[in-house]
């Protein structure tokens, strides 16, 4: 029991960790971020090459948000800012941005990377070992959605942002300038991918296709989740989750991973705007009864 | 209206740029490939960019060192080699668009390359089809039976047999195999299953990982239930080979790993920190630390550093296209000729390299090689150690148990145990 | 209504009639060379169709390329016999309509639209490229045929018409003569009655549906030709290669048609037509050099065509020339589009 528990907690640490970048820009923007993969990609290289400097790990980390973020902000102002509202347009950008950032990558720092140890140890509980690390991956993803929450909703950013999102036009009307929020967004979302390949850069091999592994689990969760860049992933993640861990758990990989693609099929078609649309509707007939 | 012909002339000028920079490198090409009968040109296809660059490039490097070696010896017939080398972007299109180009557009005497199996297969029937010679110099499932093609690398004979029956007599008899869920990984875990029975072993579980997972939670916690004497990993790739650390942290690290293609094609226990690849064993063909005791390696490895310092490893497939290289140059010179019939009937002849891993041979009746192999294993450090040797080990599974005899019977196929 | 005399056309007139030219002019490396770049224009148009024509945003046409890419492995493999190999190009053709016709009632019915469209045929070429990738067991075979797993089919046989089989020359100008086909066809559907039906949808679906049109019927009608289109596509690449595998479902095949036709000029299909061919050759010119530039400079040229020129690459020259050479049509055709955008 405490095994699949286990198992559940990583399952719903990678596809929330995953997502949580690519859902902030697809659901605050309606840009697709096909380079979401390389923005993670990106962070794990920055992680890896400063604790290899000699830097403490929480520091790289730290680090790879900042410079990911960073780095985010330059393609948002060179690039992402003349495509707001081009959604279609966006996924052939980040297309290009990806090839682009895979392959300097490769030139500059060759096909592979000395990998990181993982750090903590393990624990035994019932004479099993159950890494640290990746029970703290669980606890810092959720963390991660209350800070986020708290963000889009305590704060002036987040009610400015939820304006945009809303309706750009009437938010600007009101003052708000919703280019600045687009790019801080954009950035945002890009140093959260930068967390997320930080994160994982110990656990995993770094190299130039580091981001291939996360693209499709986190595209999942956020189809699923819909356009509520909090409640979307939160709730998919938990569903999804249980999805895969059970018919890992049963019938093997192949098989969680399959059932993650046919749910994804089958929400769309049940509820085109996912959790986000279907908890939007409760909570509208709740107000109103 | 000034910013729209703005935008209009610098549309043009992008497309002007664009076929500038297609005829530039379209004339760079033609103008290059003209001086025909001073050189005698090689094809190499390997992957230098994409998923599988990490192995690609190692090879691209030995091909490189093995011409150029070539041509300081006074190259082939009284002629250059050239090395006609296009990048084939772990694509399976690009490898038959490229293949047919240097056949039919640069002509080149015989090709090299491909890493994995499913590019060998898109461009086999397409070398069959012109009548290329063809060197797959690759470890990989075996089974390929092809007049025009030849193998330099491991194939199960070599390294599953071997490996497994020392496995179950050092350690006991219950395996668990965990393999990539693609041909390699399913024919592979065949050969373990067949293997281990012949051996009086109990294979308790096998499990297939699609590829490009990276996340193996359930897959550790189901093999500490199993409790394995032996644990056989024949994961592929880059996202695959996360497995090694997630198991260290959270799995049972007194249990032996089994692998014929980590380490030694894909250097784990260099790229992962100690102890993910501990208590791993491998038979390899070639691996850059049996530099510690063979001359010949030693030799190898030191030239191959010398002309690429900023390399990381040198592996078993790197070797396989440097002899593969060197067989084919022999056999060019026994046949006096770059005609491919001669230098088929040069390479049957059991023609034979005496290369950085030992002599390898030519098998005719397969075209696999009949070469070494060593066992290896880590110690907690991940420091490697040579444990045996097994001198010339024949590739006979095809010509024993399917009767391919490649100098009488025509064959275009592959074979494989699952039927 | 159909021969205008503007640029996109004359472009369209020199382009056929340099297609039809090539084989004299070149050795035969190269026109089996374009011949690929040719069957990969289906795909194109295929989407060209879809989205350009009717606003449906697939992201999947390479379900239906591979789909019928097997089907057409798996029965001309098990036939046997290689004088129905036309026929297997048929029935592929039309189941890869028939499934496209399946899942676009399952979406359009089901008031699926816009994006996520995208997303669902996304996931679902990705499913079958995650299911393909592990059927090289022997429980995978169809009839004598095993699918193959990550390594797929090859040595399927080429197209046979009675005893004549198609290579080279012969299926440069067969590929050649069903391109041309296609596009007269799909010329003059652009201004046929279903149509215009077809580019009211994509302006205004709500609009489109007051007037009393049947919106589900007429995008699943397109969606399906878009499918047959795109499957035509599939096993025009197989019988030039003799090879199909998995990664024919994989996220790079998904991308480059929506890349292609999203940078060449989407509502143009002499746009996707040009842009494709371009493409296909520019990248293997790049590939072919060796240079470890190939992909980062391939990358640049889509940012740059998608930043600066918004409406498609070859699209925007088109509007260009008119204005240049016939100011009557571009100023006619701004008026047009003013209209629409409002």
């Amino acid at each position: 029991m405490e095994d699949l528990l286990y198992q559940f907690m990583n399952n719903f640490a990678f596809l929330i960790l995953s997502a949580i970048g690519l859902a902030v820009i697809f659901g605050m923007m309606k840009i697709i971020n096909l380079a979401h993969g390389e923005f993670i990609m990106l962070g794990a290289y920055i992680a890896t090459l400063a604790t290899k400097a000699g830097i403490p790990l929480l520091l790289s980390i730290l680090l790879s948000v900042v410079g990911v973020g960073i780095f985010g902000l330059i393609v948002d102002r060179l690039i992402i800012s003349r495509l707001y509202g081009r959604t279609l347009d966006s996924v052939v950008v980040t297309w290009g941005v990806s090839l682009v950032m895979q392959q300097g990558i490769l030139i500059l720092f060759g096909p592979s990377l000395e990998t990181l140890s993982t750090p903590l140890g393990s624990i035994s509980i019932g004479g099993s070992d159950y890494s640290l690390y990746r029970i703290l991956l669980f606890v810092t993803a959720i963390v991660l959605l209350i800070l986020l929450y708290l963000l889009f909703t305590k704060t002036t950013f987040g009610l400015h942002s939820r304006a945009a999102m809303q309706n750009a036009e009437i938010a600007r009307s009101m003052g708000v300038n919703t280019n600045r929020i687009y790019s801080f967004t954009f950035s945002i979302g890009a140093a959260l991918a930068g967390l997320t390949g930080a994160l994982y850069a110990p656990t995993m091999a770094v190299s130039p296709t580091f981001g291939g592994g996360f693209l499709m689990p986190s595209f999942v969760t956020v189809i699923v989740g819909g356009a509520n860049p909090l409640i979307g992933p939160s709730l998919s993640g938990g569903v999804l989750g249980v999805v895969s861990t059970g018919l890992d758990a049963t019938w093997g990989t192949f098989f969680g991973r399959l059932g993650l693609l046919v749910v994804a099929i089958l929400v769309i078609r049940i509820m085109p705007l996912g959790f986000s649309g279907l908890v939007e509707k409760l909570s509208v007939r709740k107000s109103r009864g | 209206m000034n910013n729209r012909k703005k935008r209009k002339s610098l549309s043009l000028l992008l497309v002007f740029v664009l076929v500038l920079a297609g005829i530039l490198s379209g004339c760079g090409k033609s103008s290059g490939s003209n001086d025909d009968s001073k050189t005698i040109k090689l094809g190499v296809l390997e992957d230098r960019s994409g998923d599988f660059s990490l192995v690609g490039i190692q090879k691209y490097h030995a091909a490189q060192l093995a011409v150029e070696e070539i041509n300081k010896q006074g190259g082939l017939l009284g002629k250059k080699v050239q090395m006609v080398a296009p990048d084939t972007q772990s694509d399976n299109k690009r490898y038959q668009e490229m293949a047919k180009r240097l056949i039919l557009q640069d002509k080149v005497a015989a090709i090299m390359g491909a890493f994995s199996s499913a590019s060998r297969e898109a461009i086999r029937p397409i070398m069959d089809q012109n009548k290329m010679l063809y060197f797959y110099n690759n470890q990989y499932e075996g089974g390929v039976a092809d007049n025009m093609t030849f193998n330099t690398g491991a194939i199960p004979e070599h390294q599953m047999v071997p490996l497994i029956q020392y496995m179950i007599k050092k350690f006991g008899p219950r395996v668990y195999t965990i393999a990539a869920d693609y041909n390699f990984g399913q024919i592979s875990a065949q050969w373990v299953k067949k293997t281990v029975e012949a051996n009086g072993g109990k294979l308790v579980n096998e499990e297939f990982i699609p590829l490009g997972v990276s996340q193996f939670s359930s897959t550790i916690s189901r093999i500490k239930k199993a409790k394995p004497d032996v644990l056989v990993t024949l994961l592929v790739g880059q996202d695959q080979s996360s497995f090694y650390e997630q198991w260290s942290k959270s799995g049972d690290k007194s249990i032996p790993m089994a692998s014929t293609v980590n380490m030694a094609q894909a250097y784990e226990h260099k790229r992962f920190a100690a102890p993910a690849l501990a208590n791993m064993y491998v038979t390899a063909t070639f691996m850059e630390e049996l530099d510690q005791k063979y001359p010949s390696a030693k030799k190898f490895v030191d030239k191959f550093y010398k002309k690429f310092p900023n390399d990381k490893y040198v592996g078993m497939e790197a070797e396989s296209e440097y002899t593969g290289i060197m067989l084919w140059a022999k056999a060019v010179k026994k046949a006096k000729s770059t005609d491919t019939d001669k230098v088929i009937k040069a390479l049957e002849s059991g023609i034979s390299y005496d290369g950085p891993a030992g002599p390898v041979t030519i098998d005719p009746k397969t075209h696999h090689a009949i070469r070494n192999v060593y066992l290896v294993h880590t110690d907690a450090k991940q420091k490697v150690h040579i444990d045996t040797e097994w001198k010339d080990v024949k590739p006979d599974w095809l010509s024993k148990e399917k009767n391919v005899d490649l100098t009488k019977k025509q064959e275009a196929k592959q074979y494989t145990p699952l039927k | 209504m159909l021969v205008k005399l503007n640029t996109e056309n004359i472009v369209a007139v020199l382009i056929f009639l340099f297609f039809f030219v090539y084989p004299v002019l070149v050795d035969a490396y190269s026109v089996m060379n374009l011949a690929y770049f040719l069957s990969m224009v289906f795909l194109s148009l295929s989407l060209s169709l879809i989205w350009g024509y009717c606003g449906i945003f697939s992201f999947g046409q390479a379900v239906f390329f591979g789909i019928s890419g097997y089907f057409y492995a798996v029965f001309t493999l098990n036939s046997g016999i290689t004088t129905l190999t036309p026929l297997g190009l048929i029935l592929g053709v039309l189941i890869g309509g028939v499934i496209a016709w399946i899942l676009g009632y399952f979406m359009f019915y089901g008031g699926v639209n816009d994006v996520f469209v995208g997303l669902i045929t996304l996931c679902l070429t990705l499913v079958l490229e995650t299911f393909m990738g592990q059927t090289a067991g022997d429980q995978w075979m169809i009839g004598q045929v095993n699918l193959g797993g990550f390594n797929g089919i090859n040595s399927i046989p080429s197209l046979q018409i009675g005893s004549f089989i198609l290579t080279g020359n012969s299926f440069y100008y067969f590929v050649l003569l069903i391109l041309l086909a296609v596009f007269i066809f799909l010329k003059w559907f652009e201004f046929s009655k279903l149509g215009i039906a077809v580019v009211a949808i994509r302006e205004n679906r709500e609009r489109t549906k007051l007037l009393g049109y049947n919106v589900p019927f007429i995008q699943s009608l397109v969606f399906a030709m878009g499918g047959a289109l795109a499957s035509l596509s599939g096993i025009f690449y197989v019988l030039w290669g003799n090879y199909i595998t998995p990664s024919a479902f994989g996220l790079a095949s998904a991308t480059i048609p929506v890349v292609l036709v999203a940078a060449g000029g989407r509502k143009n299909v002499t746009a996707a037509l040009l842009f494709t061919v371009l493409y296909y050759w520019f990248s293997q010119t790049l590939s072919a050099s060796g240079s470890e530039y190939a992909l980062i400079i391939l990358g640049l040229v889509l940012i740059v065509a998608i930043l600066f020129v918004p409406n498609g690459l070859i699209a925007s020259l088109f509007h260009a020339g008119d204005q240049l050479f016939f100011r009557e049509h571009s100023k006619s055709l701004l008026r047009k589009k003013g209209a629409k955008t409002l």
